[in-house]
């Protein structure tokens, strides 16, 4: 697959030298919906607006389209529609006039027909004359959408479309979503629910404290998400595993003092009985038995503590 | 140069202001009909004449200056200054248009609700009073350039605005002590010697003085002059412009 976003070595210092991006390189797929995994002040609306042309960065390079979005930045913004997490709307303007300026902004000429089409798209012909103040949250941030594609967009950035928004319009955010990749549109979107990543991503990037820890494949992730390994500690280190026990899932450590075993916790069987009778059955001694997440998982787990963290604070 | 994108902005911004036309138009005209009343009937029938022309008369060149200077640079600040207030203003810098676009569109729309202001306040003060205007095309062109270049100046203000406060001292503080001093209502050579050199630094007295000539042919300083002042404003808030456009300041972080 082709890449519609490049992000090399992204920096971003805000003004008093806070580092919020340090050095992001991120390929993004064309027609994929990438999930930006990360606890609030991770640096995912820094990233987003950078790319956009909101915020400036200090170094590094964007290409949308092959068009970077410095030197060639009305071709690159024209393939961009933007959704910001903030909903801001002017209260008094009318639906569908919002959603022309937008479409006008991007330099489209005004067109009924498409003006209605993503109206429908987003169930919100009914309301296209009412004024901004008059909708609930769920239909402003419809509104948002429906500016961001007014002038049909390639990719869409999301910055958390579900946060704070009750079970019901999450699930028809997703169906939304689902909609846009079915028409070919790139979807990036920002969230710090590991479920909401699950359920719609194509692969999923974790970032945290400005860095971009991983981008994975989704199914791929989630695989390895249940992961937990098991250290069993020997008293005698040991040169090679020994044979009744060799397996794909078991390795020896460096210094050959421990037996590592990677098993998932959601099978039916994880092996670990078996593998203690054999160890037994080898004759080796345990000085101790240790059982760690994965590192991925430990990066989950970090991942949810401190955006826990972040909100009872906030 | 993305003209849908400038007549998109521009169109957004006439829309904000014909939904509230009832404040727009009413609140002028009643403000220059009391100008009148009080300026022209009660005290212009104690001083008859200035240079000339009948004092009801007289003023009414600097009442429409009044007014299109504090609604050029009102519109202007405030049609630029909202969108940072409600945090609108992400869509322009997310869209693909430039700096000098975004100048065009709140600009035009703010000197053009300036001049649909001022001259119904001309149209208004012939209800009051009798006049010609003796170099129509010059009335105009002064009109349509002070409103320019006050609205860049009112642009300036709104991105340098951070709350309402600030939107609303200098145009309080500076620009409505300028208009008034500027000899809207009384011509500059009915002044001490000493209030009149003072008032030669006033660059608001060149765009009345300029005006005032524009419709009876008179003067306090030469009209080359007058267009010198506002030229020279013009040029100061052109460059003002292209700074913040170069460095992003307080646009982009
Ligand atoms: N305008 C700004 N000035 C200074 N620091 C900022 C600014 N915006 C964001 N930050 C900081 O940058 C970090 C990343 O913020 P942000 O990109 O909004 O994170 P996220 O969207 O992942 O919650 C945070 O620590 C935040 O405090
Ligand atoms: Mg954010």
């Amino acid at each position: 697959m082709q890449n519609i976003v490049e992000i090399r070595d992204l920096k971003k210092s805000y003004k008093g030298g806070f580092e919020a991006l340090k050095g992001v390189d991120l390929d993004i797929r064309e027609g994929e919906i990438l999930a930006l995994l990360g606890p609030n002040g991770a640096g995912k609306t820094t990233l987003i607006s950078t790319i956009c042309g909101i915020t400036t960065s200090t170094s590094g390079s964007v290409t949308v389209g092959g068009h970077d979005i410095v030197n060639d930045y009305r071709a690159a913004r024209s393939m961009i529609g933007l959704v910001p997490q903030e909903i801001n709307l002017e209260p008094f303007e009318r639906v569908i006039n919002t959603v022309r300026f937008s479409r006008g902004l991007f330099g489209k000429r005004g067109d009924d027909a498409a003006i209605e089409k993503v109206l429908k798209q987003l169930s919100l012909w009914d309301k296209k004359d009412s004024q901004i103040r008059e909708l609930s949250g769920g239909m402003k941030r419809r509104v948002l959408i429906a500016k961001a594609l007014s002038h049909d967009p390639r990719v869409l950035f999301l910055d958390e479309p579900t946060a704070g928004v009750d079970v019901e319009l999450r699930k028809d955010m997703w169906d939304v979503v689902a909609g846009l990749k079915a028409d070919g549109v790139t979807i990036i979107l920002t969230t710090h629910y590991i479920e909401e990543a699950e359920a719609i991503a194509d692969r999923v990037g974790v970032i945290a404290k400005g860095e971009l820890m991983l981008v994975e494949e989704k199914n791929t992730l989630m695989a390895r998400m249940g992961q937990k390994e098991l250290e069993v500690q020997l008293t005698e280190p040991i040169s090679e595993v020994p044979m009744l026990l060799q397996s794909d899932a078991l390795r020896l450590s460096d210094d050959g003092s421990a037996l590592i075993y990677t098993y998932d916790t959601r099978a039916e069987r994880t092996g670990i009985t078996k593998l203690l009778s054999d160890v037994a059955k080898e004759g080796l001694v345990l000085r101790d038995v240790v059982t760690r997440q994965s590192s991925l998982e430990e990066i989950f787990v970090n991942l949810v503590n401190n955006g826990d963290n972040a909100e009872d604070a906030a | 140069m993305n003209w849908t994108a400038i007549r998109s902005i521009f169109v957004f911004e006439m829309f904000r202001f014909f939904r509230t036309i009832a404040q727009s138009f009413l609140a002028p005209v009643i403000s220059t009909s009391l100008y009148f009343v009080v300026f022209g009937a009660a005290i212009g029938s104690r001083i008859e004449e200035v240079e000339g022309v009948s004092y009801g008369a007289f003023i009414v060149p600097g009442l429409i200056m009044l007014t299109v200077i504090t609604q050029s640079i009102s519109n202007a600040s405030f049609g630029i200054y909202f969108p940072k207030f409600i945090g609108t203003f992400f869509e322009l810098l997310a869209a693909p248009i430039s700096f000098l676009e975004i100048v065009i569109g709140y600009v035009g729309a703010a000197a053009t609700k300036a001049l649909i202001i001022g001259i119904i306040i001309l149209i208004t003060a012939f209800f009051f009073v009798d006049f010609t205007i003796a170099h129509p095309l010059a009335m105009v062109a002064f009109l349509i350039l002070t409103a320019i270049s006050f609205a860049l100046f009112g642009f300036i203000l709104g991105i340098w605005a951070g709350n309402f406060e600030q939107l609303q001292i200098v145009p309080l503080l500076i620009v409505t002590p300028l208009v008034f001093l500027g000899g809207s209502f009384y011509s500059i050579s009915m002044l001490p010697p000493i209030w009149q050199t003072i008032s030669m630094f006033n660059p608001v007295v060149y765009l009345i003085s300029g005006f005032r000539w524009a419709f009876f042919d008179t003067a306090d300083v030469p009209i080359l002059t007058s267009l010198l002042a506002i030229g020279l404003f013009t040029g100061i808030c052109l460059a003002v412009i292209w700074w913040i456009f170069r460095t992003g300041w307080r646009i982009r972080e």
